[in-house]
């Protein structure tokens, strides 16, 4: 499952909110629940909801390079989280943590434990921070833009690491991402968000063949293909204007202002997420044969 | 300069960074940022520079406007060798030389408001007429209203920041624009504006630019000519067109392959590379492509190859292909 939107649209936060990680005050979540192997997330107090963290989902960021303690060497970061969850001692953990390492295809295990951060590259880091994440079995891994940091060649190493490990473990993974060509690559569903909300869901192929949403398909044709067949100088299909900030969400659905099929009903009314069919869920107010 | 062929020649620029002296140590290898590269670009042609961080890109561009020293080389600009310019000549010459930076947010200054940025061109080359009815023209040119110069750059996004920043560089009517990534910090919807609105201002005012990514699609999108960049050296440079059809070189190809596709079906065949871009301080013997070439043979580890001529104006540094 993938979560794509531009900046801003509150990928991040849907998934912070997931693992409760937002600070509280000042942020709250208002309302909703977040239903985990049958328990809701939210009616859990701190002490039950550090059981699941880390063990049950688990998550990896954006940036390799700040999301890992700089004055800690890798093996003593890894073996926080195995300490933290499991009954081993150190010496087990060491052994584990070796062994972790070697599970996401990291060279000489053994030394890299004994490496601080710096001294590793981007995509080593990144490989690290999934083996911390992988250290107790989650069910569920929350990847935060995973390789937007990362350069292209990397990138498809790290993507093709998680679509493995995915198979391996049989774990699920909610992938968040402003970019839809790392989404074809491993995820099955997709849900496109704007302006903190789920515009559009659907089965990635599906979705990307045939999008409904006027912002979902914005999206698509924005984006440079590459394909031999591309005249010099043609122009790319841009989508107007900006994302509206979080304080001035417009009225009616907040897309329309950017939108070129909007009518007077889109910014009267918000429309509200249909179904056509089990796998597909859209917000607009037109037929998606009119657009 | 009316000969086209002459307008920016760059040959064999080199660019050493010291690395930090160790305790006792007497000789420590320097940081080979770019080794050697030549090439030159036609007026109102694009080129684009790619490759993976750390392979001297940035470097190429700043030392080609001589923002840096270069260790060694020349770069001619229009017939004349930027090196022998005196510091005036210098800065009379950038008047044509211009650069939009990656990151809107850190190029420009945010404690002052938009329409000093942009007076800030204007006043360092001494133009003092109609200053106001520019930066009002330019501000319209790249599709921000009037009422923008008295902003200040956080109460703007990123997108409007980076049109602010092309206004900054064609402000005095530049031949040369250096672009240093300048979409990979903006959102997938504001780049297709930001490519398409210096794609206007190319046609326009004829500026030839130097379009530095990591992004494959986008340079093909953009740019008339490719060369790739890997540790410091280019490896592949032909036309766009020639580069996506046929690529030689095995880094381009894995490049190319890398470029993650709303298309499923091409993914079968790629090319895989491992591991890390090797340090630039201590470079591979050889191709110093060799330690992660898929297809390496055991010439790879000992001859350099050097850029030959396979096809007209395609050139590729690999011995595989040099059979």
């Amino acid at each position: 499952m993938a979560l794509v939107g531009e900046s801003g649209c509150g990928k991040t936060v849907s998934a912070l909110s997931i693992l409760r990680l937002l600070p509280d005050p000042p942020a709250k979540i208002t309302s909703g629940e977040i239903i985990f192997s049958d328990r809701d997330l939210l009616s859990l107090n701190a002490k039950q909801m550090r059981e699941i963290r880390g063990k049950e989902i688990a998550m990896i960021f954006q940036d390799p390079m700040t999301s890992l303690n700089p004055v800690l060497t890798v093996g003593e970061q890894l073996i926080e989280t195995l300490l933290r969850h499991k009954s081993l001692n150190r010496k087990e953990t060491l052994k584990k943590s070796a062994q972790l390492l070697g599970k996401v295809e990291l060279p000489s295990p053994e030394e890299k434990l004994k490496k601080y951060p710096h001294q590793l590259s981007g995509g080593m880091r990144q490989r690290v921070l999934i083996a911390m994440a992988l250290a107790c079995d989650p069910k569920i891994l929350i990847a935060d833009e995973p390789t937007t940091a990362l350069d292209v060649l990397i990138q498809a190493q790290i993507l093709e690491l998680l679509e493995s490990l995915k198979k391996e473990t049989g774990m699920s993974i909610l992938l968040i991402t402003h970019d839809l060509g790392v989404v074809t690559e491993i995820a099955e569903r997709i849900m496109v968000m704007y302006a903190g909300e789920g515009v559009e869901i659907g089965s990635t192929r599906d979705l990307l063949d045939n999008p409904h949403h006027p912002y979902t398909k914005g999206l698509i044709s924005s984006r440079p293909k590459l394909e031999p067949t591309i005249e010099q100088g043609q122009r790319l299909t841009e989508i107007p204007g900006n994302v509206p900030p979080p304080h001035q969400r417009p009225t009616g659905c907040a897309f329309h202002p950017r939108c070129d099929w909007s009518i007077d009903k889109c910014k009267a009314q918000k429309p509200l997420l249909q179904n056509i069919n089990q796998n597909r869920q859209f917000s607009c107010h037109l037929q998606p044969e009119s657009i | 300069m009316t000969d086209n062929s002459r307008f920016l020649e760059v040959k064999d620029l080199k660019k050493y960074f010291p690395s930090k002296k160790k305790f006792l140590a007497s000789n420590t290898p320097s940081v080979r940022a770019l080794d050697g590269i030549s090439f030159t670009l036609k007026k109102g042609e694009t080129l684009g520079l790619v490759g993976e961080s750390g392979c001297g890109k940035s470097t190429a561009a700043r030392t080609l406007l001589r923002l840096e020293t270069p260790t060694s080389g020349s770069v001619h600009f229009k017939g004349k060798n930027l090196a022998s310019l005196s510091e005036a000549e210098l800065r009379n010459q950038r008047k044509e030389m211009q650069m939009i930076f990656q990151d809107p947010f850190s190029s420009i200054n945010p404690r002052r408001k938009i329409g000093e940025v942009l007076r800030e061109p204007f006043a360092i080359h001494g133009f003092k007429e109609n200053v106001s009815e520019a930066i009002t023209k330019l501000l319209d040119q790249v599709g921000l209203s009037s009422d923008y110069v008295n902003r200040y750059s956080h109460e703007m996004s990123g997108g409007q920041l980076q049109r602010v920043g092309i206004a900054r560089a064609i402000a005095l009517n530049p031949t040369l624009v250096v672009a240093d990534e300048p979409v990979s910090a903006l959102d997938v919807s504001i780049q297709a504006q930001i490519i398409n609105l210096m794609m206007d201002f190319r046609e326009k005012m004829g500026i030839a630019f130097l379009f530095i990514s990591h992004d494959m699609s986008i340079v093909e999108y953009f740019c008339d000519r490719v060369a790739v960049m890997y540790l410091g050296k280019i490896v592949e440079i032909a036309s766009s067109e020639e580069i996506y059809k046929r690529p030689e070189h095995p880094y381009t190809e894995a490049l190319l392959n890398a470029v993650p596709g709303l298309d499923s079906a091409q993914k079968n065949q790629k090319l895989k590379v491992r591991g890390d871009i090797p340090d630039p301080s201590n470079p591979p013997k050889g191709c110093s492509f060799h330690t992660r070439c898929p297809l390496k043979e055991k010439q790879c580890e000992e001859i350099e190859p050097t850029l030959k001529e396979i096809a007209p104006g395609h050139h590729v540094a690999c011995l595989l292909k040099e059979r």
